[in-house]
């Protein structure tokens, strides 16, 4: 791919970001546009001008490519432009002080704060764990936050600057296929560890079993949290990837399979007997389910890792464009 | 910065160019043409509006597309459909009727605030 090529895709990808609608709709909107941007290139170089300096020149009377996107298929944004600059404060703070706390549960070597919000310390506080530690942390406040944001925008104190949004799109269809894929993973990894209503949580001496649902704020949040992550983790990789024919399948396999999940969830006695969904759901097997237990695990983090990426892309963006 | 001026012009426009655009599609037209037509006729349109709107009358039935790939470069043609053939000389009718109610009023003396109080 040419120099001119990369110019031009990240161009479309941009405007491709604030576009909601099904991938062909999209598909067709950026063909359209391409064709625009060649069209008016090849008029500049045809009066004499050089092909770079025509594209540069094309792509800036253009305009910014994500109003140009949203001017097609408007996407709602979870995080508006407005606002980037107040989430990112917010989480910071909220992170901080987060944070500190751990710290200081971890120094006094017991739980601090009230009840269902209190910080459990770091169980082995080496480097590896407090970093950890400090990233599921980060985790769990920046999906708060998110939350917060699109529960409540009059939260967010508005700021003039920042022109580009983070651009989450709690696209519908999106969110469904997230929550499908986040039950999907519950479920499996319950499947095999005979509890349904758990998330296993693998420590160093052995997986430690953190109850989901009815027994408190805390892990219904990480739960919530967690989906989000996964709707921007994989809207960031069909971002990046771009959509192709196996993500559709991919698509269908995921909501099929967690459509069929929940289903069995459902034929249990009871979802909160526990003997209920065991019979319902089958046997065991242990080591499976610890393989399964890093398999999300590492999702999870390589969603957190995602979400840190794009905000620093756009915060070196943000920097840029301030300067 | 774009003057008040500027953007009520913009505004005055963008409004004009629906009917302009329907009337050039007679003819089978890709988007680029149309902005180009547009521009020599003095209706400078850019992309972020012209071919939402081009969308936005296909969905209404108004026009019809399909993507011509024999090209150098693939190109989406539009035109009118025979909803949009029935349509534009009703649009065209409304057109005149509010070009003319329009030109009557800016022809018009002011009236004095005088002869109002009276």
């Amino acid at each position: 791919m040419s120099q001119h090529d990369v110019k031009v895709q990240r161009w479309l990808d941009e405007a491709d970001a604030a576009m909601s609608g099904d991938s062909e709709s999209r598909r067709d909107v950026l063909m359209e546009l391409q064709s625009a941007i060649m069209d008016r290139v090849d008029e500049r170089t045809d009066k004499g001008a050089k092909p770079d300096e025509a594209l540069d020149t094309v792509l800036q009377d253009m305009g910014d490519p994500g109003e140009i996107g949203s001017s097609f298929l408007p996407a709602p944004i979870l995080i508006g432009s407005h606002q980037t600059r107040p989430f990112m404060i917010n989480t910071a703070l909220l992170f901080a002080a987060h944070f500190v706390l751990v710290i200081g549960a971890t120094v006094a070597g017991k739980s601090m704060g009230p009840g269902d919000l209190s910080v459990s310390p770091v169980a082995n506080p080496s480097l590896i764990s407090m970093f950890t530690r400090a990233l599921t942390t980060l985790l769990f406040d920046a999906g708060l936050m998110l939350g917060l944001f699109a529960l409540t925008p009059r939260l967010a104190r508005t700021f003039r600057l920042p022109r580009l949004a983070l651009a989450v799109r709690p696209d519908r269809r999106r969110c469904f296929e997230g929550a499908a894929f986040v039950a999907l993973v519950l479920i499996a990894v319950n499947f095999l560890r005979h509890d349904l209503l758990a998330l296993y949580i693998p420590t160093t001496d052995g997986a430690r079993q953190v109850p989901i649902v009815g027994t408190g704020i805390q892990h219904n949040l990480l739960f919530l949290n967690v989906w989000l992550i996964l709707v921007v983790a994989r809207d960031l990789l069909y971002g990046q990837l771009g959509e192709k024919r196996w993500t559709l399948w991919f698509d269908l396999v995921t909501c099929a399979t967690g459509l069929f999940a929940l289903l069995r969830v459902m034929a249990a006695d009871s979802l909160i007997d526990l003997s209920g969904a065991q019979e319902a759901l089958g046997p065991s097997a242990d080591g499976i389910g610890a393989v399964l237990n890093q398999v999300f695990y590492l999702i999870t983090f390589v969603g957190a890792a995602l979400l840190a990426t794009r905000v620093m892309r756009r915060t070196v963006r943000l920097a840029s464009f301030a300067n | 910065m774009p003057s008040l001026f500027d953007k009520i012009g913009a505004e005055l426009r963008r409004g004009l160019i629906q009917i302009a655009a329907l009337s050039l599609l007679r003819d089978r037209l890709y988007g680029y043409q149309l902005v180009r037509i547009l521009a020599d006729a003095g209706l400078e349109t850019e992309e972020g509006t012209l071919y939402p709107l081009l969308r936005r009358l296909e969905k209404q039935g108004l026009l019809q597309s399909e993507w011509d790939t024999g090209g150098a470069r693939p190109r989406k043609y539009y035109r009118l459909s025979d909803h949009g053939v029935e349509a534009l000389p009703r649009l065209e009718q409304t057109w005149r009727e509010i070009a003319s109610s329009v030109t009557t009023i800016l022809e018009q003396e002011p009236v004095s605030t005088d002869e109002e109080g009276a």
